[in-house]
């Protein structure tokens, strides 16, 4: 495993996502700043009351997609930046921790920014999926992000694409 | 020839097995997989939205492939239908 790197899927049956391991990892006396996200389960999802969630996931290849993730992020960011990518597998209650990610870096802009490259990845093209569980009784799978155009291309991404992927933030709500 | 394709998110509502077993030519693509997995929505799936599959991608515990990539015999692949983690 890279020294600069941690990518893990957790099994919530077995331990909860742990924030405290995330920003011991990412901790360094080079550093100035830590950004850490941390994103959970909530009670309500397009005006409908969830009683919980679950995930699937493709371990094998989510795990790969962090750590691209994480390596894109420290070639941009510089060598001295540490990241974290913890994301959850099974059911999860509502206000349970379903993913972590976290960046330290000398300086906060590089930290915050590579924080949230990171997760926007993990959200868009790691291979998870998530169904709700209504308090109607139903449940239903996400509408997510297709995977189709990203092809097998997996090509470095260019200034003018990680750009793109910065200015979609704000108009990609899910 | 055979392949075996894993099923994820909503494609799991389709059938209790996680995994398909399905014929190919000979030579095939990634394309002629999804063909394939295509037909056996059409016969075994009732209520099946084409619109999904058209939204999902193949892939290896390693990569998603090009439509075009050739399939070996015996390979393992994974549909995968439009992420949503975090």
């Amino acid at each position: 495993m890279l020294d600069y790197q941690r990518v893990l899927v957790v099994d919530i049956a077995q331990q909860a996502l742990d924030p405290a391991q995330a920003l011991a990892f990412v901790s360094d006396d080079a550093h100035g700043g830590i950004a850490l996200f941390v994103g959970q389960v909530r009670r309500q999802s397009h005006g409908r009351q969830v009683l919980g969630i679950e995930y699937d996931m493709f371990d094998a290849l989510a795990l790969k997609t962090f750590a691209q993730a994480a390596a894109d992020a420290h070639a941009r960011f510089g060598p001295a930046l540490k990241v974290y990518v913890a994301h959850a597998r099974g059911a999860l209650k509502l206000g349970d921790l379903a993913v972590v990610v976290a960046a330290g870096s000398p300086h906060r802009d590089e930290a915050f920014r590579a924080c949230r490259e990171v997760m926007e990845a993990v959200k868009h093209q790691a291979p998870i999926w998530k169904r709700e569980h209504f308090e109607d009784g139903s449940t239903a799978w996400s509408e997510g992000c297709s995977l189709c155009h990203q092809g097998a291309a997996t090509e470095a991404p260019t200034a003018a694409t990680a750009a793109a992927a910065a200015i979609s933030y704000d108009d990609h709500a899910h | 020839m055979q392949v075996s394709v894993q099923l994820f998110g909503a494609f799991r509502q389709y059938q209790s097995e996680a995994q398909l077993q399905l014929d190919v030519p000979c030579n095939a693509t990634v394309r002629d997989v999804r063909q394939a997995i295509a037909n056996h929505a059409a016969a075994h799936w009732p209520g099946f939205s084409v619109g999904l599959l058209q939204a999902s991608a193949l892939a290896t515990e390693d990569a998603i492939l090009d439509a075009a990539a050739s399939v070996s015999d015996g390979a393992r692949l994974a549909v995968l239908p439009p992420v949503s983690g975090g």
